[in-house]
């Protein structure tokens, strides 16, 4: 599965500003065949949106400077990026959180610690 | 939080429940109107009661003078018709008394007049008897023997034929009398003043008719006449035939004289009858069957004032004695019209005397024969006289039995009539005999006069020689009747001592008490104008009382509406004036209900409202200060909690932040490495991760719960199919090791219940985690039941089961019964904790059973909650 997907592989762009979170999900991400790339700040994240062509986004939320929810809101509030699939690569696990990021306008969460299934569930259908 | 909420909640409530809008309508129709309504009892009813009372003493009052008025009124007019009725028959008696006393006299004194008259007549005969016998003498004798007699004048038949009327007016003349504006001042009371009194035309007439000397053997001798009633021939006297009208007896008696003794004879005339009793009319007379003649009929005065008179003599005789020796007799006829003078003119009324008598009002005078025989009469035809042809009295008016049993009896009447009793059994109730008013011989002769009792009356007061009167009802008017016996007893008029006869005097008793009458008409008048005056006052009192009453009743309506206004004025003012304070107590509590804590009461006396202010106040202050402090202790608590979920939250993202390295690197590991030695290590990287995740989520449930921030998400969940799903999720488990693992549904579950079924599943997934993980061998149970008004969920293992101090600890956190247990299975010390908490959050418990070496049963109860359809 993982070979028949990988020449059809959609780009992923991995933004969270600890490096073992961001390299464990491209890691992950690649076993599953899918073109990976990181970012490891919002600004950064969004120049990389900007200039590259990604389908999807692991966007972490507690980062220094400029938190995952302001990337989503500018994400959203343009027209560029419609269609992209973020999905919240977060920490944050109490419920309420969840429901907040959900409410925030994300597609899916990827609650941390992450495992290969868990990240295969998030994924959108290829 | 919860604490705040809840005192949030009852707040609004508590002021609903008391609010301003419904407490305050209570407290309106509550106490105010209690209030309004004790006043308007106390005052206005007594009020009405007053008013009502006024009113009907008003009314009494009124009845009371309206009927003491009448009263009176009546009482008075019953007084003055009484009085009037006295007066009046006091004047009326007084006026009859005088007036009878008055006509006995005039009768007694006519009595006497006529008695003296006589007494006179004898001188004269005994001076007659002195005279030598002789036509001259006699003629001389005569000639001064006169007297004046009084006519009336002229009458006639009115032109319509109804009455008899004076031809030519005479009477009274007025002008002649005294004028009473003449009198003196001391003679001016009651001044009366008369014209000279008229009875007629004087007309001097001879006593005598006839004086004749009869010698002794009977024969007239000398005869001298005045006119020609009498024959002027000498006649035989002892032959009666030859007597004047045949009908003189006078001759045996002359032959029984004595020297100086009188003879006198009885009236002696010829009957002048009539067909017509009463006026003498054409009417009457054609009723009577008869030719109006009433110059044939007999006189009556003014019921026929041209009629025959009755024309008669009374003969007085005396021996002519010459030489002791009776050579004759001398008679003297007197004219009977100078006896009749005496009567003619009497009228017993204010007119006392009249020229003509009026027969018909009875007021008039008439006299009576010593034996009762009528010789004066207003009416002629009433004398009964004789009759000319036979010498023999006509026959007297009988009443219709007597002239019946003479009519069959077939004797001449004289001799008939001296066979009957007289004056018998006299009354009103005989009738007269009809047939002979027909024949129009009615002369009177009291004795056989039955249908007139009054001749009873006559003979009864006058036999003895005396007078009286009496009353007596007779042809239609009430008259007063009197008699007088003529004290003249010569001769034969000596044998009784009636005398002469009687006069009698017939007065209509209306006639002299008319004056009383006329008073009590007056008195009558004034009454009725006194009693319609009485009934007009009494009347306008009525109305005034009516229109007073009425005037009082609106005054005392409009009083007692006003007073009961104000009354009500005053009790609604009252009342608000005390429960306005209390409603401004209601507005303060309510207001401090609804949350306005600050508000305090206005302490404005020291009286029981005051206190109560003043307790609320303080009430006030308490309440105040705790909601401060309640305040103050829940800013805290949510501070603290705030922190603690902060906290919890960041302590949950950094631990997971590193863990996510661990696991997930380990995960790869175990995916990349060959080597199964290296694969172990990787998986005991991750397996340790686990423990530490599992850890860290645990903390962070148990957290959630005992920070109240587990909010329970209740749902309609059939509970068999839960209970069958946490089975089979855990069959391959239980399998794994050997263990049996079933499932036990008691009868009558609901096929739903609303229960937060994430929650009982995490519940029930710990207590199956334990009790595959402490069982070696035997089974593991779930039963689902219900235990009242909870249903009971209950793992039951075949396990080592808990000793009884383990029992006392097992719901303690990181209490795990051994490092054993821990080392080798691996719980986080969190999860029984966790699971009894969770089931407190649901309001239920979880309990435990256990026998050491048998096994242990965790029962989870939560409250049965059926879904509501």
């Amino acid at each position: 599965m993982s070979e028949s997907s990988a020449s059809t592989s959609k780009n992923v762009l991995v933004v969270d500003d600890n490096a073992i979170n961001r390299r464990l999900a491209s890691a992950f991400l690649a076993r599953l065949g899918y073109a990976t790339d990181q970012a490891e700040d919002g600004p950064s994240a969004l120049a990389k949106l900007e200039n590259g062509r990604f389908d999807i986004v692991f966007l972490d939320i507690s980062m220094p400077g400029m938190s995952g929810e302001e990337v989503l809101a500018k994400l959203r509030t343009d027209s560029r990026f419609n269609g992209l699939y973020v999905i919240a690569y977060t920490a944050h696990a109490l419920p309420e959180e969840k429901q907040h990021l959900i409410d925030a306008g994300f597609d899916d969460l990827l609650i941390k610690p992450i495992t290969m299934k868990a990240v295969e569930a998030v994924l959108p259908p290829r | 939080m919860t604490t705040i909420r809840r005192l949030g909640q009852r707040c609004p409530r508590r002021v609903r429940r008391t609010g301003e809008g419904m407490g305050l309508k209570r407290w309106m129709v509550g106490i105010r109107g209690k209030l309004i309504a004790i006043f308007v009892i106390i005052k206005v009813l007594p009020l009405l009661l007053l008013a009502l009372l006024a009113w009907s003493m008003a009314q009494r009052l009124g009845d009371t003078v309206s009927l003491q008025a009448s009263t009176m009124a009546e009482s008075m007019l019953a007084t003055i018709k009484q009085v009037g009725e006295a007066a009046t028959g006091d004047a009326i008696k007084a006026l009859d008394d005088r007036a009878r006393e008055a006509i006995e006299r005039l009768t007694t004194d006519t009595a006497r007049s006529v008695a003296a008259f006589l007494y006179d007549r004898d001188s004269d005969v005994l001076q007659a008897a002195q005279v030598e016998p002789g036509e001259a003498t006699y003629r001389s004798f005569l000639q001064h023997r006169t007297r004046t007699l009084h006519r009336h004048g002229e009458w006639k038949l009115s032109d319509d034929g109804t009455r008899w009327e004076p031809a030519a007016p005479a009477g009274w003349d007025e002008a002649l009398a005294a004028s009473p504006q003449q009198a003196l001042i001391d003679n001016a009371k009651s001044f009366s003043a008369r014209p000279p009194e008229y009875i007629g035309r004087p007309e001097i007439r001879p006593l005598f008719v006839e004086m004749t000397f009869v010698d002794t053997r009977g024969r007239e001798r000398v005869k001298v006449g005045a006119d020609g009633l009498m024959s002027r021939e000498l006649r035989d006297v002892s032959d009666a035939s030859q007597t004047f009208l045949k009908a003189e007896r006078y001759w045996p008696e002359l032959q029984k004289l004595k020297p100086g003794e009188i003879y006198v004879s009885e009236v002696i005339g010829a009957y002048v009858g009539s067909r017509v009793v009463g006026a003498y009319l054409p009417a009457s007379a054609k009723k009577a069957g008869v030719e109006f003649k009433p110059e044939e009929s007999a006189y009556a005065g003014t019921e026929n004032p041209v009629g025959k008179r009755f024309r008669g003599i009374v003969r007085w005789a005396t021996p002519v004695v010459r030489g002791g020796k009776i050579t004759g007799y001398v008679t003297l006829a007197l004219d009977h019209d100078h006896i009749r003078e005496f009567t003619d003119h009497i009228s017993p009324t204010d007119s006392r005397y009249s020229s003509i008598n009026d027969a018909i009002v009875g007021n008039y005078a008439f006299m009576w024969d010593h034996r009762s025989r009528a010789i004066s009469h207003p009416r002629d035809y009433f004398i009964p006289g004789y009759d000319p042809k036979t010498g023999e009295p006509v026959t007297p008016w009988l009443d219709q039995s007597l002239y019946e049993a003479w009519q069959a009896s077939g004797k001449p009447s004289r001799e008939f009539l001296e066979t009957v009793t007289p004056f018998d059994a006299q009354s009103l109730k005989k009738k007269p005999a009809g047939a002979q008013v027909k024949a129009g011989t009615v002369g009177l002769d009291c004795r056989y006069l039955n249908f007139s009792p009054q001749c009873a009356g006559w003979n009864q007061l006058t036999e003895k020689g005396g007078s009286g009167s009496f009353v007596i009802f007779f042809s239609g008017l009430w008259k007063l009747t009197t008699a007088a016996a003529i004290p003249y007893y010569t001769g034969q008029y000596g044998l009784t001592q009636r005398g002469f006869g009687f006069i009698t005097i017939g007065a209509n008793v209306d006639d002299f008490h008319r004056a009383a009458t006329d008073s009590a008409t007056r008195i009558g008048l004034t009454i009725a104008e006194m009693d319609k005056a009485f009934q007009g006052q009494r009347q306008g009192l009525r109305d005034d009382i009516a229109s007073n009453l009425a005037q009082t009743a609106g005054a005392l309506t409009l009083s007692t509406l006003v007073m009961v206004v104000l009354v009500i004025i005053v009790a609604i003012w009252m009342a608000q004036f005390i429960t306005r304070r209390i409603t401004t107590m209601i507005d303060g509590l309510g207001r401090f209900q609804a949350g306005e804590l600050s508000y305090r009461l206005e302490v404005r006396s020291s009286d029981e409202m005051g206190q109560l202010a003043q307790s609320f106040n303080s009430m006030a202050d308490e309440v105040q200060l705790s909601f401060k402090r309640s305040e103050e202790a829940r800013s805290r608590a949510e501070e603290a909690n705030k922190l603690k979920s902060d906290f919890l939250a960041s302590m949950s993202h950094e631990l997971r932040t590193p863990l996510n390295g661990i696991l997930g690197y380990s995960e790869l590991l175990q995916l990349e490495l060959e080597d199964p030695a290296q694969q172990e290590f990787a998986a005991t990287i991750h397996s340790s991760g686990q423990h530490l995740l599992d850890i860290v989520n645990d903390v962070l449930d148990l957290a959630k719960v005992e920070a109240g921030r587990m909010e329970l998400k209740p749902v309609e969940q059939d509970i068999a199919r839960l209970a069958a799903d946490l089975v089979s999720a855990h069959r391959a488990h239980a399998q794994a090791k050997g263990l049996a693992i079933e499932l036990t549904l008691a009868d009558g579950l609901p096929a739903s219940v609303m229960i937060d079924a994430q929650r009982v599943r995490q519940i029930l997934n710990n207590l199956l985690n334990n009790a595959i993980k402490f069982t070696e061998n035997g089974r593991i149970d779930l039963r689902v039941s219900i235990k009242g008004a909870r249903m009971a969920l209950a793992v039951s293992d075949t396990g080592p089961g808990i000793s009884p101090e383990g029992l006392g600890v097992i719901f303690e956190r990181f209490r795990q019964l051994d490092r054993f247990i821990t080392r080798d299975h691996g719980g986080t010390g969190l999860g029984l904790t966790l699971a009894r908490e969770l089931a407190h959050l649901l309001e239920g418990d979880l309990v435990v059973e256990s026998r050491l070496g048998e096994g242990s049963t965790f029962t989870l109860f939560i409250p049965l909650r059926e879904p509501h359809p």
